[in-house]
């Protein structure tokens, strides 16, 4: 039997995908299932001082309106709302009390048969306000951020400590560099809207279907807010159309559902319309100014930092923004500082790769700007500063394949026919501009447990609370399963995002592939330990003198794997020991060892053809060369590339949340003005995997969810310089920017 | 709730319309629907300021006068609910085109299967991508009311941001293009912040005609979005008028004659954008027929 892993295996839910088979959390139907429609709020900051239902309870088929004041209990205290992924503040309360902390709140919801009735029945409540002064400008709170506090938790992040002696090595520089960028806020516009069925089961206990990224974490955060207990409440997300960080943390649609369904003791089902789901997070807008200062031959002297990025008013979410520099460039001087500025706006959260894209994007113009200072190629730049260690931690690197990243990337884009000089290059009458940038994520690991259970007939279920936000989980699993267990693919099923399944983080900073599979990993050991036992017990059986570590499970048999011929079928050795199933569930930590640096790499090459006279930029190629470890499933790990690069163009030249900062509401919440680039805005992209081999863990996977999107918008900006002359230092690259 | 009409026939909607504009008859307007390509997003955008948007609709797609195209004399009438694709696929003559190139570049597909000519104008948006082409046609509405039919060119039947001169219990019945010449060529460009689905930052509708002499025997230019409607530059056609069609026409194309243009400065572009811009498309149009092998094409 042919491996798996490393093949380019079809998704195993693809099917069940295209027919429609597939179901999403506001697909699961019951007899007598109401309908709920949130009113939101039209206000960024103050109170609600009268808020009347009436004329929505008049309407026929209307069952309730709950608001703040005839909710049933919810938790008064900040723990209860604090979820696994939380940041530190006082999270967000759902139809709590009568303050409005940011537009678009939820302060109703209209509880009707139908989803038309209590869509009409909400344009009907009408609320009354007492407005407060707010601020959604971040550069109107600029000046009031302060630096964030270093965390409590050793998981939490902040800026890197400072190295040498960088405002001298700045000063003494004899090339120097200084800018500030802008990246605005950008928001995940998922194509399944946000929603919640909540099931109220004859017994009286909750099964909830949500749109999420963590069962586990919102079944343990609805407990907390409602009182129930663990047993009372089941979350199940079993297909789930993206969320890329916007379903980390549990959203108010399940506490909305949850909290009619205690009302009314039915069945009830929320969902969101999209301009309501830009009252869920959002990529938080970020400022920062960088300074770099190197020799003449391009040796990296002092890098400065700086950032300020927005979170709202009760929370303080941040990331690590600054520190990316100490990972990949060497310089013996270094500074960074964090600020967080306060916004009367919900609370910014995880959008893939977050921080990085748009840490990155500084930097990476940054570089770009001091090889023309340098007069050399922006690549020779990167070479000449490339970093062997870790120097936030002065440590080595698990594997950093970076090198060859440049090597194969450049390679393939032809860079070494480009000329260097700005506006040099055309097309006709279109300007060519060719630019590049680096990426780095993180390979981070986490605590899982996986349940397999493996009957004679020579099919096993692999069952884990993990998430297949739509990357691909179900198939990497099954192939890992397949190949571990020497069985066929088609033999193995997959159980995922059930909250009653064996425990899982969620599903996020692109950690689950080395999580699961790495824990496949530990529990096909515990079942072959287990097979070995029986196939031992089997008369004359060549393999009574073998070690557990001494077989392997191939093509149905166990094997001794120094020779080939010692075999016993499973189905023999299950058989003659009287068992039908074999069950093992096992938890695997990742390793505790924090001597290397754990992260994954890119270079992004791409072209952009300019119309000179109007700005109208086409980005007609982009080659992204990744160093993620092992590769588990081509197919899947070029669909995370493809994607991300095709965000890196949105976020170049489309994305941006348009506040109107007199009303402090988002102006373009919806798909039509919230531009992303629609299939002619998207030419050739070319992925390329680079070997590279690391042994942080046992399969040496390292997770590629992220890792594409971080690098292309400055490669595309820096294209745009190439082409062009002109520099633009804030994103998105609208045309009437590059307009003279 | 809203009450929602059907008709089968134009005379049965021109008269539940003269009802429903005299007094009494409901308390919600009775709002004219086609392919709610634009009603709908109006809707939504209520909504989300929880502003409710009571109306009862009367939907003018079942009346079979009102879609399809067909000749009137020397004129053509396009029925008022014929949609994009409709027009797409039609064999138009080459004064068209530039109708059609807006036709295939109104939202996607599905917009274009529902939206329809008529809701373009009664609409009036300032970026109407159908309202350049149909001006450069010298485009007159034609318009019914159990009072009676008249006929109003486009150009004054538009009268500002979202405003037309139709009256409450009146319906647009089609739009008529009157006489033009067989060897008319048009062309429409558009410009957006992505390639497709986008709202225009400018637009530019042409017609030309050329002599057998070779000089311009006929010339209208429209600029769509960059005022608050798509307004006709008659000055540029006057000096164009008459002339040779070669080169040197191009460096006549100058910026005072985009002097009756009043582009905003909004989140799509600045206006200062949408001038220069509107003056490049426009001499990128005239270049084009200079050189009509090549398609050329704004992105
Ligand atoms: C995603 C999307 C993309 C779009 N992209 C574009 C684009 O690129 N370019 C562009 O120009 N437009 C675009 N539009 C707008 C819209 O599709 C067009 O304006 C379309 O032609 C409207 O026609 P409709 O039949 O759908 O109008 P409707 O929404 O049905 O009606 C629009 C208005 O006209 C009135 N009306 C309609 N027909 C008549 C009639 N016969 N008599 C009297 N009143 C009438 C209605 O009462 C209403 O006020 C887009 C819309 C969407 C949703």
């Amino acid at each position: 039997m042919a491996p798996y892993i490393g093949t380019a295996t079809s998704r195993i839910d693809g099917i069940a995908k295209v027919t429609g088979a597939a179901k999403y959390a506001a697909e699961f139907n019951v007899p007598g299932l109401l309908h709920g429609s949130v009113v939101t709020s039209t206000i960024a900051k103050g109170r609600i001082t009268r808020l009347d239902t009436s004329a929505a309870m008049r309407v026929k088929g209307v069952i309730d309106v709950l608001t703040h004041e005839n909710r049933p209990p919810m938790a008064d205290n900040d723990q209860a709302y604090k979820d696994d992924v939380a940041p530190p503040g006082s999270p967000f309360r759902p139809l709590y009390d009568d303050k409005i902390k940011f537009n678009l709140q939820p302060i109703a919801l209209v509880v009707a048969e139908t989803s038309e009735v209590a869509r009409f029945a909400a344009s009907l409540v009408t609320v009354e306000y007492e407005e407060v002064a707010h601020v959604t400008d971040i550069f109107a709170a600029r000046d009031a951020a302060v630096p964030i506090k270093p965390p409590a938790s050793p998981v939490g992040f902040t800026p890197p400590k400072a190295r040498g002696q960088p405002n001298r090595a700045l000063a003494r520089a004899a090339v120097r560099h200084e800018g500030e960028y802008y990246v605005p806020i950008e928001h995940h516009n998922p194509m399944e809207l946000y929603g919640a069925t909540v099931i109220h089961e004859s017994d009286g206990k909750l099964t909830v279907y949500d749109k999420t990224q963590g069962v586990q974490n919102v079944q343990r955060y609805l407990c907390g807010v409602f009182g129930m207990k663990p047993e009372g409440v089941r979350v199940l997300s079993p297909f789930v159309g993206g969320a890329f960080g916007s379903g980390l943390r549990p959203q108010f649609e399940a506490v909305l559902a949850v909290l009619a369904a205690r009302a009314l003791e039915r069945s009830v089902r929320v969902v969101l319309t999209r301009p309501q789901m830009y009252a869920l997070g959002y990529r938080p807008a970020m400022v920062q100014r960088i300074a770099l200062g190197a020799d003449a031959d391009g040796t990296l002297d002092a890098i400065a930092h700086d950032a300020v990025t927005a979170t709202s008013q009760f929370e303080e979410y941040f990331r690590q923004e600054t520190g990316w520099s100490g990972l990949l460039y060497k310089c013996a001087n270094a500074k960074y500082e964090h600020k967080l500025a306060r916004l009367d706006l919900p609370t910014s959260c995880d959008m893939r790769a977050p921080s990085a894209p748009t840490a990155l994007f500084a930097l990476e113009s940054a570089m770009d700007e001091l090889a023309v200072a340098l007069e050399l190629d922006p690549l020779e730049l990167r070479l000449r500063c490339y970093s062997e260690r870790d120097q936030n931690h002065d440590r080595p690197f698990s594997s950093k394949a970076l090198r060859e990243c440049y090597r194969q990337g450049a390679e393939a884009f032809g860079w070494n026919k480009r000329n260097g000089a700005p506006r040099s290059m055309r097309d006709g009458s279109e300007l060519v501009g060719w630019g590049m940038a680096t990426g780095i994520w993180e390979a981070l690991q986490m605590p899982i447990t996986v349940r397999i259970a493996l009957t004679a007939n020579g099919s096993a279920e692999v069952a884990c609370a993990t998430s297949d936000i739509g990357t691909g989980t179900y198939t990497i699993m099954a192939q890992v399963a397949a190949d571990m267990l020497g069985l066929p693919l088609e033999n193995i099923s997959i159980k995922l995002g059930d909250s009653t399944l064996p425990n899982s983080p969620v599903e996020g900073g692109s950690w689950i592939a080395a999580s699961v599979s790495n824990g496949i990993a530990t529990t096909v050991a515990a079942v072959r330990n287990e097979l070995l036992e029986l196939a031992k017990k089997v008369p004359n059986s060549p393999l009574a003198n073998a070690a557990p570590d001494e077989v392997k499970l191939a093509d149905g048999m166990i094997v001794d794997e120094r020779d080939g011929s010692r075999s016993v079928s499973i189905a023999d050795a299950m058989r003659h020991g009287g068992v039908e199933r074999i069950e093992q569930e096992e938890t695997t930590n990742p390793t505790a060892d924090d001597s290397r640096a754990r992260n994954t790499h890119s270079a992004v090459f791409a072209e952009v053809k300019i119309d000179e006279e109007i700005g109208v930029i086409r980005v007609t190629r982009v080659v992204s060369a990744i160093a993620g470890g092992r590769v588990l499933n081509t197919k899947t790990a070029s669909s995370q590339i493809l994607g991300s690069v095709v965000w890196g163009i949105g976020m170049a030249l489309h994305e941006e949340t348009l506040i109107d900062h007199k009303l402090g509401r988002v102006m373009n919440a919806n798909i039509a003005e919230y531009h992303v680039p629609v299939n002619a805005d998207v030419h050739d992209i070319k992925v390329i995997f680079v070997h590279e081999h690391d042994d942080s863990n046992p399969l040496g996977v390292k997770g590629l969810g992220e890792i594409g999107i971080i690098g292309v918008a400055p490669a595309i900006a820096n294209a745009v310089y190439h082409a062009t002359g002109k520099r633009v230092r804030d994103l998105p690259i609208t045309l009437d920017k590059l307009h003279p | 709730m809203a009450i929602y009409l059907r008709p089968a026939s134009l005379k049965a909607a021109l008269s539940t319309l003269a009802q429903a504009s005299g007094k009494g008859r409901s308390a919600h307007p009775l709002t004219v629907l086609a392919g709610g390509t634009d009603i709908y997003p109006t809707r939504a955008g209520k909504q989300a300021w929880l502003e409710s948007f009571p109306r009862d609709f009367l939907d003018i797609t079942q009346i079979p006068q009102l879609r399809g195209i067909r000749r009137d004399g020397r004129a053509i009438l396009i029925g008022a609910a014929t949609t994009w694709t409709d027009i797409v696929a039609a064999r138009l003559p080459p004064a068209f085109d530039a109708l059609k190139q807006a036709a295939l570049q109104i939202g996607g597909l599905q917009i274009q299967n529902r939206g329809t000519l008529g809701g373009n104008i009664v609409n009036a948006s300032p970026a109407a991508d159908g309202v350049p082409p149909l001006l450069a046609l010298d485009a007159e509405v034609d318009i019914a009311s159990v009072r009676g039919e008249r006929s109003v060119p486009l150009a004054s039947f538009i009268r500002g941001n979202r405003q037309t001169g139709l009256a409450r219990d009146e319906l647009v019945v089609a739009i008529r293009l009157p006489g033009h010449r067989a060897s008319s060529r048009s062309l429409f460009l558009k410009l957006g912040a992505r390639s497709h689905l986008v709202i225009s930052i400018v637009s530019v509708a042409m017609l030309l005609d050329q002599g057998a002499d070779g000089t311009i025997a006929d010339i209208r230019i429209t600029v769509g979005a960059a005022s608050a409607v798509p307004t006709r530059l008659a000055a540029l056609e006057a000096e164009l008028r008459g002339e040779r069609l070669d080169a040197s026409l191009i460096e006549r194309v100058t910026p005072g004659l985009f002097s009756v243009l009043t582009p905003l400065d909004d989140v799509r572009a600045s206006s200062h954008y949408r001038r220069a811009a509107a003056r490049i498309l426009v001499r990128r149009a005239l270049a084009n027929f200079m050189e009509p092998q090549v398609e050329e094409v704004a992105a």
